[in-house]
């Protein structure tokens, strides 16, 4: 994963990296997409997503999770990294189901912070293989927990920070800190990528 | 009583025969596709090749930088898996590709023609010459210049081949050529199945014995037609792509012919076809010599455009064709400078429209173009080929930018005095400094037609 790329991740135009004082100093990842491409994504206002939802970034998550390439997990890692790297709560990633897993053979969520080189513990399990994106809002709302403590996995009386890849009702991230308040956890707040 | 043993569903061999396919993606019943390969009628490979190079054993792509690693959930390991192709259906280490073994699919002979079209004499010979090539297994350089009537020309030949129970395949870079030739040959071959296979193009059934492909979906094929033929040889992204060359060598049979076909043909190209198996027609079907390009300058057109003014000498051309009712096509050499020229120009007239390659309403645009409704496009390099629109004229704007080689101003040129109506009409190269593309580009063009008038 630690490869130098030569051409743009999403465009395949050829990226030029020109070396700046910042870049060798302040021990920056080399960037992966071309400026052409970064200009279209959007910061988002909020404090808990870095990008809003727009018309780039459906793109990005067809190609990242539907045609499951895994190498885009590294488009945001500077951005992740950047927000994340002081973060004193623990980490956990939203899990997906493990067939699920197995049938995109990789977990979106947890490669994001893979590449970000940002530490994070797995302390839930999803319940459910069904997808939230299949559902509407009151379907979402209403639904069956969709999380349980993995076996053996023990919360303690501290801060954690939930991390998914985009927020749109809140539901997936409302599951999972209930799950893990109830277990003992002192606060969880919880990071998306993208705002829906 | 009921037959209970498993019988090969025919539809499943006529779409599997000469594909590549992804096991996991296959458009049949589990099923039916493990009761194929228990009986041999499939082979199944490795989808990427680690040793002694990585290598994607469906587009055969061997570039180190086009593959990535990860750890794969699947399989618990380090999986590689090929981005080059990753469009059609990711293919890693862990997955595997099915190629079809079992009996062949059934192959009619009874082609009929339905082309009651006159050929002039320079296409009448060089369609006989391909066809000779084709009967001797010998690839072949169609070289005609723009409106020559390339598509016509291969009609005898592909006919030749489909009643000798061959299997055909017309790769074009480009979708727009292959949604415009989809229909032609729809009705020029009434009695064979015909598909037309694009990037999200529909399903369609039945064993097609001639297929119309853009060339990313070769990728899919394998060892799969008797006859090839390349439409424009030369176009991005085949000269640019070299996986895409052998893409053409994997889908073809050992002896199959490529027929290449194009109206600007590499020196490479050239040199290699010249002394075999070559036709050139230098004159267009309706014996109208070609336009020649005029070079206009227009210094710091660049600077100008930016300060929110058009170039005098532009805005004059502009206005001429306006006044004259003559659509026109403005060819930029970036996007960025057209999005800035654009509201410029529609100070001029309102309608004129802009089109660029991600551009949702491109083709609506163009069609608008071809019935009149606006006065002109302003464009990028995506209309140089395979369009014809009735009366236009056109201006390259930069024509010294890299990105208009000699080919790309031939082809932009070609657009112009198609119909044998409207058979001249203005080509301006406006330019920063006259580069040697345009002047090989202007050289060849004024070459062609003293060729075809030299009698």
């Amino acid at each position: 994963m630690n490869k130098i790329e030569t051409l743009c991740l999403l465009c395949s135009q050829p990226l030029q990296s020109a070396i700046s004082w910042k870049i060798l100093l302040t021990k920056q990842f080399q960037p992966t997409i071309c400026d052409r491409c970064s200009a279209r994504f959007e910061y988002s206002p909020t404090t808990t997503a870095l990008y809003q939802y727009n018309d780039a970034m459906k793109d990005y998550l067809h190609q990242y999770k539907f045609l499951q390439d895994v190498a885009l997990a590294k488009v945001f890692r500077q951005e992740l990294h950047a927000r994340l790297k002081r973060e004193k709560a623990t980490i956990i990633p939203i899990p997906m189901h493990p067939l699920k897993q197995r049938e995109r053979t990789f977990s979106h969520t947890g490669e994001l912070l893979k590449a970000a080189t940002i530490p994070f513990v797995q302390l839930l399990e999803k319940t459910t293989a069904e997808t939230q994106s299949s559902k509407n809002r009151e379907q979402r709302i209403q639904a069956a927990p969709l999380f349980r403590l993995m076996i053996g996995a023990h919360v303690e009386h501290k801060e954690y920070l939930l991390f998914d890849d985009i927020k749109t009702t809140g539901t997936t991230l409302q599951h999972a800190t209930e799950i893990l308040m109830n277990a003992g956890a002192k606060n969880v707040k919880s990071f998306t990528l993208i705002n829906g | 009583m009921k037959y209970k043993s498993w019988l090969l569903p025919p539809a499943l061999r006529d779409f599997h025969e000469g594909r590549i396919w992804l096991k996991e993606h296959a458009p049949f019943s589990r099923e039916d596709i493990e009761k194929s390969i228990t009986r041999k009628y499939m082979q199944l490979i490795e989808g990427i090749q680690i040793e002694p190079d990585l290598k994607c054993n469906r587009c055969h792509n061997e570039n180190p930088q086009q593959f990535t690693t990860f750890d794969c959930s699947k399989c618990q390991q380090q999986c590689v898996y090929c981005r080059h192709c990753l469009n059609i259906g990711r293919v890693s280490s862990c997955t595997q590709l099915m190629i079809w073994t079992g009996p062949r699919a059934i192959r009619t002979r009874k082609h009929s023609l339905k082309w009651a079209g006159q050929f002039t004499v320079l296409q009448q010979q060089a369609a006989n010459e391909m066809l000779e090539s084709v009967k001797a297994k010998r690839s072949h350089l169609l070289h005609a210049v723009c409106g020559a009537g390339k598509t016509e020309l291969l009609f005898p030949t592909v006919h030749f081949a489909l009643e000798q129970g061959l299997r055909v395949c017309i790769a074009t870079p480009r979708t727009d050529v292959v949604l415009e030739l989809y229909p032609r040959f729809q009705t020029v071959f009434p009695q064979t199945i015909i598909h037309a296979l694009y990037g999200g193009s529909p399903k369609q059934e039945g064993y097609a014995q001639l297929v119309l492909a853009t060339t990313h979906q070769l990728y899919r094929f394998e060892r799969a037609f008797d006859v090839m033929f390349v439409d424009e040889a030369d176009a991005f992204p085949y000269t640019f792509d070299e996986t895409l060359q052998s893409a053409v060598q994997k889908v073809k049979t050992a002896n199959a012919p490529i027929m290449l076909v194009t109206a600007t043909p590499s020196h490479k190209l050239l040199t290699q076809y010249q002394n075999e198996s070559y036709s050139f027609i230098p004159k267009r079907y309706h014996n109208r010599p070609l336009p020649v390009p005029r070079f206009h300058s227009l210094w710091n057109y660049e600077k100008s455009l930016k300060r929110g003014k058009i170039p005098r000498k532009l805005k004059q051309w502009t206005e001429e064709r306006l006044a004259r009712k003559e659509s026109f096509l403005l060819f930029f050499p970036k996007v960025e400078l057209m999005k800035i020229a654009t509201p410029l120009f529609q100070l001029l007239d309102g309608s004129i429209m802009a089109v660029h390659a991600e551009d949702p309403e491109r083709k609506e645009k163009v069609l608008k173009l071809r019935h009149e409704e606006v006065p002109g496009l302003l464009t990028t390099t995506i209309l140089e080929r395979g369009i014809t629109i009735r009366n236009v004229q056109v201006a390259v704007i930069g024509a010294e930018s890299t990105i208009f080689t000699s080919s790309a101003l031939i082809q932009i040129a070609g657009r112009v005095g198609r119909n044998a109506e409207f058979a001249d009409g203005d080509v301006v190269f406006f330019h920063h400094g006259i580069t040697t593309e345009m002047d090989d580009a202007r050289t060849k063009i004024l070459y062609y037609n003293k060729k075809g008038f030299s009698q």
